[in-house]
């Protein structure tokens, strides 16, 4: 299921479907985050706004409004529950 | 031989440069920019070494005037900051992150050192690179790994500098278009084929066992309710150590200057050189000295939150609440630095990438009570407030002290507000922001952080001040043609002179005398303008000479009343304060004059040199004059009010 990655809970696990800003997705990739990469939203700040990635260890915070740039699908949640 | 130091944010540089130079470091500016420039130097081997300690970065592409720094000299070879070699610090614990800068860096050729820091972090974290691997990648380097936290890693890089292999041409992308005039497709397509290519090469030089989950404490820093209530008692303790504990060396410096200075005039010959050295230069360096203890604690404690990745945390957690301000999650440490001097908060701006909240945190960060505010503040709170208690245990004074902070913040928050909605917007506001992982600081840096703030206060504020304090014991002592030595006379001459008694009578001659001085003159030009806040003109005097700098204030008044009380014992400022009497015979300091006074300087831009900063920062004149503008007229407003409501 693709949606907004300013959509996202805290403690999903995602992966990132497209970036639509060329301008932003070059910062992205120069901190890591690019198209296919699988993250997980870590933190959320109060008010839901910034969002924190998961980058392979490396904690990346964003803002709700770039992150309406992003498209993410789901990745099974399996681990989850019990 | 010049050494440029570069590295993304948080892979603990400023460890490894600080590991190189011990204190032999100085902080200055680049060329033409406002952009904080470390360097330092140091020898190994008969050989000496100028190394600079760029801004961090994540790539040569800049976003900010921090990262433009870096672009803009290791694109000009003719720079005088251009290197011959370059150290890139890597964190070994996010190596694929750290090889972007990295490999951009090894395209231009120059000889280069691979330092691979927090070795110790990336084993704890079952994290295994291969560095026979990664030297195959890039043959013509050098690599080494540190620990600079722990202090390790320096023999090493030493040994590396030494003798630096030369480079062979060769690259880790063939790059042969310019950056410029790419389009931003085009830009980002490049982009993506350098992260591809550092993926493929991280999946054959790393290997991680196993990975750890954490952030327990993280959960708390950015709580709804924990993390705002955890960040308010942080500052909390935070401005108790600040002004509780920095009292007493403050006290210490405040005695040994005075005994320092009546020493000095009861044993040299007496005279003008005496004169001047006794009244004018020993109070201007105390004046100057006296700050220290508290910069210290500020910079001591700011640099903790720093070390530690604290700080990030609250630029997260505030990021949300400053927008509707203007300002942005990262304006939190320029303000917070404004509080101990505007100076580099304004400087410290420079990290905020959009225009207009950079330019609104400028504007607004004087508002917030600097230390130069506190004297003045500790002064006339002492001397209109009445010690006491409300409820058995808050202290009155503290809560004067704390409500005058208070009001310097909030104004801050309004003009932001309001100049949110005048100034418009120039670009959109996007904040990518790293939150590196908790760790305890490392003491070294933070002192070090912390000795270089006093270096440059020290130095720079207080050459300023100095010549001020020299200045008005000038304008103070002497007068225009034959006027104070008439003065004098008709005074002695006049009956009620003759009726009174002796104490009295060597007060009349010398208030009579500075009052004919030059400094006289100027403060009772100015005397109508400010009665309505309920000033007199040595208070004028006071303010004029405080828009040089604030912590001129106490100096002026220090050197108006050791002018006035020539020949008397040296008394505490405070005391020749209490005893101050207006012509009708009332108290010049009363609860409403003080206050009044107190408000005047919570907002009135009365700093020279933040003014210079902000017209640097800025670029234009238009900017620090508005600002000077609207905080003069807050400060005249809003003290006028105060007068009036409690006179």
């Amino acid at each position: 299921m693709q949606m907004n990655l300013s959509d996202c809970k805290v403690g999903q696990e995602i992966e990132i479907v497209s970036i639509t800003d060329d301008f932003i997705a070059t910062k992205l990739i120069e901190m890591g985050l690019t198209e296919h990469l699988k993250t997980k939203v870590v933190l959320i700040a109060p008010l839901g706004d910034p969002i924190a990635l998961d980058i392979k260890g490396f904690i990346l915070s964003i803002r709700k409004s770039t992150a309406q740039n992003i498209v993410v699908k789901k990745v099974s949640e399996k681990q989850i529950d019990i | 031989m010049k050494i440029a130091l570069l590295g993304n944010p948080n892979t603990g540089k400023s460890s490894i440069f600080n590991l190189l130079t011990g204190l032999r470091q100085q902080i200055g500016n680049f060329p033409g920019v406002t952009v904080e420039k470390k360097s330092g130097s140091f020898s190994h081997n008969q050989k000496r070494y100028d190394i600079i300690d760029f801004p961090g970065t994540y790539s040569l592409t800049p976003r900010s005037l921090d990262e433009e720094v870096v672009s803009d000299i290791l694109g000009k070879q003719n720079s005088p900051d251009f290197p011959e070699l370059i150290i890139a610090v890597v964190d070994s614990s996010r190596l694929e992150n750290n090889l972007f800068l990295f490999t951009q860096l090894y395209e231009l050729q120059l000889p280069l050192v691979l330092v691979l820091n927090m070795w110790d972090l990336s084993q704890k974290k079952g994290i295994v690179i291969e560095i026979e691997a990664l030297q195959k990648q890039f043959p013509d380097i050098t690599i080494v790994t540190t620990n600079a936290r722990v202090g390790m890693g320096r023999e090493r890089i030493l040994a590396a500098i030494d003798e630096p292999k030369i480079r062979n041409g060769s690259y880790f992308i063939k790059d042969d278009h310019p950056q410029e005039g790419l389009t931003a497709k085009e830009l980002r397509k490049k982009a993506r084929d350098r992260k591809d290519k550092i993926e493929l090469l991280v999946d054959a030089v790393l290997t991680q066992s196993e990975k750890k989950e954490r952030k327990l404490l993280d959960r708390f820093f950015v709580h709804p309710v924990w993390g705002y209530l955890f960040f308010l008692a942080i500052l909390m303790v935070m401005f108790q150590f600040i002004f509780s504990f920095a009292s007493y060396p403050m006290d210490f410096i405040d005695g040994s200057f005075g005994n320092l200075s009546a020493w000095y005039s009861s044993n040299m010959p007496a005279g003008v050189l005496t004169d001047l050295i006794s009244e004018g230069v020993i109070p201007g360096i105390g004046g100057v000295v006296i700050f220290v203890p508290q910069i210290a604690l500020l910079f001591f404690f700011i640099g903790i939150l720093e070390e530690t990745g604290y700080l990030s945390r609250v630029v997260f957690i505030m990021d949300r609440i400053m927008r509707p301000l203007g300002l942005n999650g990262k304006s939190v440490v320029p303000l917070m630095s404004s509080l101990a001097c505007a100076i580099p908060g304004v400087m410290s701006a420079r990290t905020i990438g959009n225009w207009k909240e950079r330019l609104i945190t400028i504007l607004v960060a004087p508002l917030m009570s600097c230390s130069a505010r506190i004297p003045v503040y500790t002064l006339l709170i002492a001397l209109v407030i009445p010690e006491g208690y409300i409820f058995g245990f808050l202290n009155i004074q503290g809560i004067v002290l704390f409500g005058l902070y208070l009001m310097g913040i909030v104004g801050a928050f309004i003009v932001a507000f309001v100049l949110k909605l005048l100034i418009k917007n120039k670009s959109k506001g996007f904040m990518l922001l790293e939150l590196p992982s908790l760790k305890p600081p490392r003491w070294g840096d933070v002192f070090i952080g912390v000795f270089e703030k006093i270096k440059i206060f020290l130095f720079d504020a207080g050459k300023i001040i100095i010549a001020i304090s020299i200045i008005l014991w000038f304008l103070a002592s002497y007068g225009p043609g034959e006027k104070i030595k008439n003065s004098r006379f008709s005074v002695i001459s006049s009956e009620a002179y003759q009726l009174a008694s002796e104490e009295s009578k060597a007060s009349m001659t010398s208030s009579s005398s500075l009052e004919n001085s030059y400094i006289g003159h100027l403060g009772k030009f100015i005397e109508p303008a400010i009665e309505p806040l309920g000033y007199d003109w040595k208070m004028g005097i006071s303010l004029l000479t405080s828009f040089a700098a604030r912590e001129v204030f106490v100096g002026s008044l220090s050197t108006i009343y050791a002018v006035q009380d020539e020949g008397d014992e040296p008394k505490r400022l405070l005391e020749s304060m209490k005893n101050e009497k207006r012509s009708d015979g009332t108290a010049t300091y009363t609860l409403a004059s003080g206050m009044s006074l107190m408000v005047f300087y919570v907002f009135a831009m009365q700093c020279m040199s933040t003014v210079a900063v902000v017209k640097r920062e800025t670029r234009s004149w238009k900017w620090p004059l508005i600002q000077l503008l609207f905080m003069g007229v807050m400060a005249y407003v809003f003290s006028w009010i105060t007068f009036l409501i409690l006179s």
